[in-house]
């Protein structure tokens, strides 16, 4: 028996999972794919707009941030350094001053952290950089890039397509697939001989995230030594290496913590009616060979919304919880749900179970519905955190909260 | 192609199984999992042939399907985009797809068989003409198979069984355990005895995996076939089958259903009654296990569980158990696959590809200074050992040695 | 006020604009084709892919049935290439009227159509996915039509031989002396202004907005407006077009189409050719009507719904409840006699299949106005010489296989197999403005992804050529045309995609802070 069993491998899944082995507790991880990180930007988003802690006080009491509250936050903040210092993958920023990182659209994201190799010259109005693509590299255009950089006010003196020695690749190239190129130290010499004449007079330099998957700062500080000029990193399009990056980090440090980590197979909750207080037992899983229980002493819930399965969306306008069936709250007309642009805020975003202080999915009458078992992550109601810019703010808080629930 | 289609539905084209393609990773002649599977799925007609996409370069892995967070059977799919008529495979696959034919042929001749295979003319010669790469890992034949060693253990019949108290299970021990490594086998029975089960050996062929992983369906189907008619009787009484290696058991609990077509009732029964060795003892004996004090090995080592055993879901049971081992200093692998995925890195065409995509992997082993490498899968073992000159171990080896039965 | 002079206007460049500039072309005549938008953007483009036998109104309208067949043969020879030959299966389910068979094969034989009986095992083999609640089925030579690939060929063609296409001008007004018409005032709105176009003869071929162009002389056409809504399955379920041996009703035809599979349609009537907006009930309705033919299809993937507008001629103006009384078959208008308005035809309604035929009554009459003797030659003259063969959907797939050292080509949009270079040969064309324009010509974007990585993609090759501003907002709207032909299907793996491509354009690339204000 396990003492946490964690449902969802994303970054909440998976922040959850080692916050609890933290304390000592022995945790399970059970997740029927990989969660979203492959198709982030891989950094820590808590606020978007304006100064954090300001905003967080002015929240509804029903937004995931003030039912985790601030302590949750700060302490997942603190534990996210942690982890990411031991595994030579550090970030930068802090929360009262916002980092301003380009997209590969040529947008201007605000984060709170970011890696390194992200953020670390950072873009400032007065100060030129170039932009620069790699040949085969199918979504990354400096062109588009530095024009939208533009009408925001920064200055691109310089965009360039830079060649990969070899031969011509068979097919449009992923960042993956570039990544393993950079993975090699004399391939990385090879590529920068390359490069190095064609950067003449270059000095910040904004490349597509490509320098390395595994020890991505060994590869990135490499690369950089070998051209002479000052690098940074933009995010590209899925599969998005910074999220993987980050992805990689937390699964390794799960891993060595000892968490059992078990892929692939969808869970079904199973409910304890054995004692008289309402208690979940476990979950089911469907693996290859048919169904193997796994019972635990408390489960957190990282499932995520109706993106990765959290929560299903059937065809007769409802929307289901996927592991446990429990109740969403949500709009039943479905003309509701869905705002007629992509740009415009969409109600479906903010779907989700309602929760209490202690993270406890609850019902009508605010009673948590089972004493054992938490939620935390997108599966939450109340926020729309791609206006707010708040994710994985959201998914380490409530996290955070929700293990020390668990385990008190 | 229906079934795919219902399958395909689920596809965002997010990307997150290219991202964790091994293969597409090392090589731009593989266009990725997703553009050959759901992808080109909505391209395909019954009365016309898609041209090639590239497909064979999949070495069926299974990582796809895996990571995906929308069920989509994607290796599935481009698993069965494989089949081929038989005419159409190359004799050097018919070949290597039969390990129980070689092995029943060569075992006749052992000391020259093994001889000559670690022969460099033959070896070269194998690859000149049937396209086996002369840096295959084409493993020793033991002196005696372990079915003949262990012949007092065969039961054709339940019947034999029925005054048995103890726990019962039913040993399937595979190609590699018969004819390569029968000591995996020995102490495979030895530590389920020591955990207090009855273990005997049911009537079975080899499990058609390598068969269908080189498209000859209509062969693999036979051996399926062929499994369930032998196994079924044992399977009615509620016995369960346990195997040592990975690919064996995943073929009985999925890939007959999910890849061959074989969906019944006695498929069904034999996919629920089927578990890895370390599922099973870890599920159904925790406390039997748990009860013995191991003996500390002092080592470190690297485990990497094969693709195969990731594919069955259950996460990795061994890890579990070799945790508990003193002295024991354990590293995990992160690969995803160590590159031959079975028969796919013996092929000539294939191994610059597959040794890429284990480099990572054996660079770990070596830097990290591990004494020796465990996975449960044989291919697996033999293929790490051959890059790294590393002993390679089944990890119930290991835990054989810690409850001192060696 | 710019000027040119031409002998033949043709307003409107969807089929009927197409075909008649094509016929007159051939027979000499000077012609210029001006359209408010690009190619077969009104009902031509928005239909459901039909190439019919004439068994669908074998009993219910002989003459059209009739028509269709012998313009089935005759596509089939000029436009191979835009035609999938799927053939075409009638089935009578075990509920409907079992005696409308015997009537129906009665009135196929008459008219000519060749019908075949299948046998249960035959249908089985040929469509698994079909019910089995079937009591007789029979193969005619319907076929999948692809009304881009056809058109868009066919404009190719038409400026090969002098012909003149003006796309994105827009009709403003007509200069009419002595009751005659002998302008046409159009506006560019690439240009920004406005052009006199003087023309012995106008055609309007504008399909919807046929009482709309004729307003501009004063006239009143009565027309009605019908809507039809097709919905879109990811995945061909059946590789046959489908069809319900019964009278025709609505939704009880499934079509092949590329790569997806289309079930339609419904006959909503309408106040005007701009009501495109679908209710959600007609979506219920068609998956319903599916499902009575492929169990299990209302529970598959619905890539996206659309509507197209059927004009029909209602000289009795009667106000019914179903538009399917009024006639369907094609209107050819002398304003001349019918409205004293000389030099100005009208010729609208009909089907795709019979497009050429309605050519062909339309430039009989003008030639006669011309005094041209020549006859109509687009029976046989083949409006792509290049391409001969029907259109195999495997094919698609070796747009993958380009590879060698010489390989700088790449897929744009992955999901349809759409390269950089049929981008890039169709911005070379001069038809389009808008990505939405490339969309129709190439299919981008019209798969389940619905344009989430290959939008930005096929538009950096705008912002190549374009200002940053054009093509954003362009990208923008773009974008906002895909989310809106999925709303109504925002269930399961829909509403998953629709959640995806959010995430990507609003936190991967945070497209929304460069709209600001505007958003």
């Amino acid at each position: 028996m396990t003492d946490v069993l964690v449902i969802g491998a994303g970054f909440c899944g998976l922040y959850a999972a080692i916050a609890a082995s933290k304390r000592n507790a022995r945790v399970t991880l059970v997740a029927s794919g990989h969660g979203g990180l492959s198709i982030s930007h891989g950094c820590i988003d808590v606020w978007s707009s304006s100064a954090p802690s300001r905003a967080l006080s002015r929240l509804k009491k029903t937004h995931p941030y003030r039912l985790a509250g601030k302590d949750a936050l700060n302490t997942a903040l603190e534990t996210l350094d942690l982890i990411s210092h031991d595994a030579d993958y550090p970030f930068i920023g802090t929360l009262s001053k916002p980092t301003i990182l380009p997209t590969a659209f040529g947008a201007i994201h605000t984060t709170a952290y970011a890696p390194l190799s992200l953020a670390q010259t950072g873009i400032q109005k007065n100060i030129p950089i170039s932009i620069a693509s790699i040949a085969g590299l199918r979504d990354f255009f400096p062109t588009l890039l530095s024009k939208n950089l533009e009408m925001n006010g920064y200055t691109v003196r310089r965009t360039m397509q830079l060649p990969l020695p070899g031969p011509v690749p068979q097919r449009d190239l992923y960042a993956t697939d570039i990544a393993q190129r950079f993975a090699d130290s004399s391939n990385r010499e090879r590529i920068s001989r390359l490069w190095r004449p064609r950067l003449a007079g270059v000095d910040r330099l904004g490349l597509p995230a490509v320098l390395g998957l595994h020890h991505s700062q060994r590869v990135f500080r490499s690369v950089q030594d070998l051209l002479g000029v000052e690098l940074f990193e933009i995010p590209t399009p899925p599969p998005s290496l910074p999220g993987l990056r980050l992805e990689n980090m937390l699964s390794d440090t799960a891993i060595k913590m000892g968490v059992d980590i078990i892929l692939g197979s969808p869970a079904a909750g199973r409910i304890d009616h054995s004692g008289k207080n309402k208690r979940v037992s476990g979950v089911s899983l469907q693996t290859a060979g048919g169904e193997q229980n796994l019972d635990a002493h408390s489960v957190i819930l990282a499932t995520g919304g109706l993106l990765h399965g959290g929560l299903v969306a059937g065809r007769n306008g409802n929307i289901v919880e996927s592991v446990f069936n429990l109740p969403v709250e949500y709009a039943e007309s479905h003309q509701e749900w869905l705002k007629p642009s992509p740009f415009d805020e969409q109600p479906y975003e903010k779907y989700g179970l309602l929760v209490n202080s202690r993270m406890q999915p609850i019902d009508l009458h605010g009673d948590p519905i089972f004493e054992n078992l938490f939620a935390a992550g997108g599966i939450i109601a109340g926020a729309d955190r791609q206006i707010e810019g708040s994710r994985q703010g959201i998914d380490i808080a409530t996290a955070q909260r929700a293990v020390e629930a668990a385990l008190e | 192609m229906i079934r795919d289609f219902l399958a395909a539905d689920q596809c965002l084209k997010c990307n997150i199984c290219t991202a964790s393609c091994p293969v597409a990773k090392v090589t731009d002649l593989f266009l990725g999992p997703k553009a050959v599977g759901p992808q080109i799925l909505r391209f395909r007609h019954p009365d016309y042939a898609l041209p090639n996409v590239g497909e064979e370069w999949c070495s069926s892995c299974g990582t796809c399907s895996l990571v995906c967070p929308h069920d989509v059977p994607v290796a599935e799919m481009i698993a069965r985009m494989k089949e081929r008529p038989t005419r159409k495979v190359p004799w050097r696959d018919r070949i290597i797809s039969r390990p129980e034919v070689i092995g029943r042929f060569a075992s006749r001749i052992t000391p020259l068989a093994n001889s000559l295979l670690k022969s460099p003319r033959l070896r070269s010669a194998l690859e000149k003409y049937l396209g086996i790469s002369s840096k295959a890992i084409l493993p020793a034949l033991a002196r005696t198979n372990f079915k003949k060693a262990l012949r007092e253990y065969y039961v054709r019949t339940p019947n034999r069984l029925e005054e048995i108290s103890r726990l019962t299970v039913g040993y399937f021990h595979g190609c590699s355990t018969n004819y390569f490594e029968p000591r995996i086998g020995e102490l495979a029975i030895a530590i389920l005895e020591r955990l207090g089960l009855y273990v005997f050996l049911p009537p079975q062929v080899c499990c058609g995996l390598p068969l269908q992983s080189n498209g000859l369906f209509d062969a693999a189907r036979k051996l399926a076939t062929q499994n369930i008619k032998y196994l079924e009787p044992f399977l009615r009484e509620r016995i369960p089958i346990i195997g040592t290696s990975p690919s064996c058991t995943l073929a009985f609990k999925h890939n007959y259903r999910a890849i061959l077509g074989i969906d019944t009732e006695e498929s069904r029964l034999l996919a629920n009654s089927t578990y890895d060795f370390f599922e099973f003892i870890l599920h159904f004996m925790p406390d039997e296990l748990f009860r013995i004090k191991f003996r500390g090995v002092a080592a470190r080592a690297l485990y990497h569980p094969p693709c195969q055993l990731r594919s069955h879901g259950i996460g990795t049971p061994a890890l579990t158990i070799l945790r508990e081992i003193p002295e024991l200093e354990l590293e995990v692998s992160e690969s995803a696959c160590c590159g031959t995925a079975g028969t796919y890195g013996m092929k000539s065409e294939r191994y610059e590809v597959a040794y890429s995509v284990g480099e990572n992997l054996f660079r770990k082993a070596i830097t990290m200074d591990a004494d020796f490498i465990m996975s449960d899968s044989e291919t697996c073992r033999w293929w790490i050992s051959k890059h790294t000159n590393l002993p390679a171990y089944h990890p119930l080896e290991i835990l054989a040695r810690s409850m001192g039965i060696v | 006020m710019p000027s040119l002079s031409t002998e033949l206007l043709v307003v409107g460049a969807g089929a009927t604009g197409l075909g008649i500039a094509w016929d007159a072309c051939l027979r000499g005549l000077k012609v210029v084709v001006v359209d408010q938008s690009g190619i077969a953007q009104g009902t031509s483009g928005r239909y459901h892919g039909l190439l019919h036998s004439g068994g669908r109104y074998a009993v219910s309208d002989p003459d059209t049935a009739r028509e269709c067949a012998a313009e089935n043969a005759i596509l089939r020879r000029i436009a191979p290439h835009a035609i999938e030959d799927t053939g075409g299966l009638y089935v009578s389910l075990d509920t409907d009227p079992p005696d409308y068979v015997p009537e129906w094969f009665g009135a196929c034989q008459a008219i000519g159509i060749d019908v075949d009986r299948l046998s249960h095992e035959d249908v089985r083999r040929r469509e698994p996915s079909l019910t089995t609640d079937i009591s007789q089925a029979f193969l005619l030579n319907d076929g999948a039509l692809d009304s881009f690939d056809l058109l868009r060929s066919l404009a190719g063609s038409i400026r090969q031989i002098g012909g003149q296409i003006w796309l994105h001008h827009q009709l403003r007004g007509f200069v009419i002396e002595n009751n005659r018409i002998v302008a046409a005032q159009v506006f560019s709105e690439i240009e920004q202004d406005t052009i006199l176009i003087g023309a012995d003869i106008v055609v309007n071929s504008t399909g919807p907005w046929a009482d709309q162009i004729a307003a501009l002389a004063d006239i009143h056409i009565p027309i009605t407006h019908s809507r039809g809504t097709l919905v879109a399955i990811a995945n061909r379920l059946t590789h046959t077009v489908i069809h319900r041996c019964r009278p025709p009703k609505d939704g009880d035809a499934i079509v092949p189409n590329w790569s997806a599979m289309v079930i339609g349609t419904t006959d909503i009537p309408v106040a005007s050719a701009e009501e495109l907006s679908i209710d959600p009930a007609e979506i219920d309705f068609l998956l319903h009507q599916g499902e009575e033919l492929i169990p299990g299809v209302s529970n598959r993937r619905a890539l996206r719904a659309w509507s197209g507008i059927r004009p029909l001629y209602n000289p009795g103006q009667r106000n019914s409840d179903t538009t399917r009384d009024v006639s369907r078959s094609h209107v050819l208008i002398n304003h001349a006699v019918t409205d004293g308005i000389s030099g100005f035809l009208s010729v609208f309604g009909g089907k795709l299949t019979t497009f050429r035929l309605m050519a062909e009554y339309a430039v009989d009459f003008v030639a006669k106005e011309f005094d041209i003797a020549d006859e109509c030659s687009t029976k046989s003259v083949p409006i792509d010489p290049q391409r001969k063969n029907y259109f195999i959907l495997p094919s698609r797939a070796e747009r993958l296989n380009q590879t060698g050292e010489e390989r700088n080509d790449s897929v744009i949009c992955e999901c349809e197999i759409v390269t950089r270079s049929q981008i890039e040969a169709a911005l070379q064309s001069g038809n389009h403005s808008s990505l939405d324009d490339l969309r129709r010509e190439t299919r981008l974007g019209m798969g389940p992804c619905q344009a989430g990585f290959c939008a930005v993609r096929a538009s950096a090759m705008a912002y190549a050529s374009d200002e940053a501003q054009n093509a954003l907002s362009d990208l923008v709207s773009f974008i906002e045309r895909r989310w809106r032909g999925t709303l109504p299907l925002a269930w399961g793996p829909s509403m998953r995609q629709m959640a995806f491509t959010r995430r990507l354009y609003l936190e991967l690339l945070d497209i929304q802070q460069l709209l600001g204000d505007d958003s």
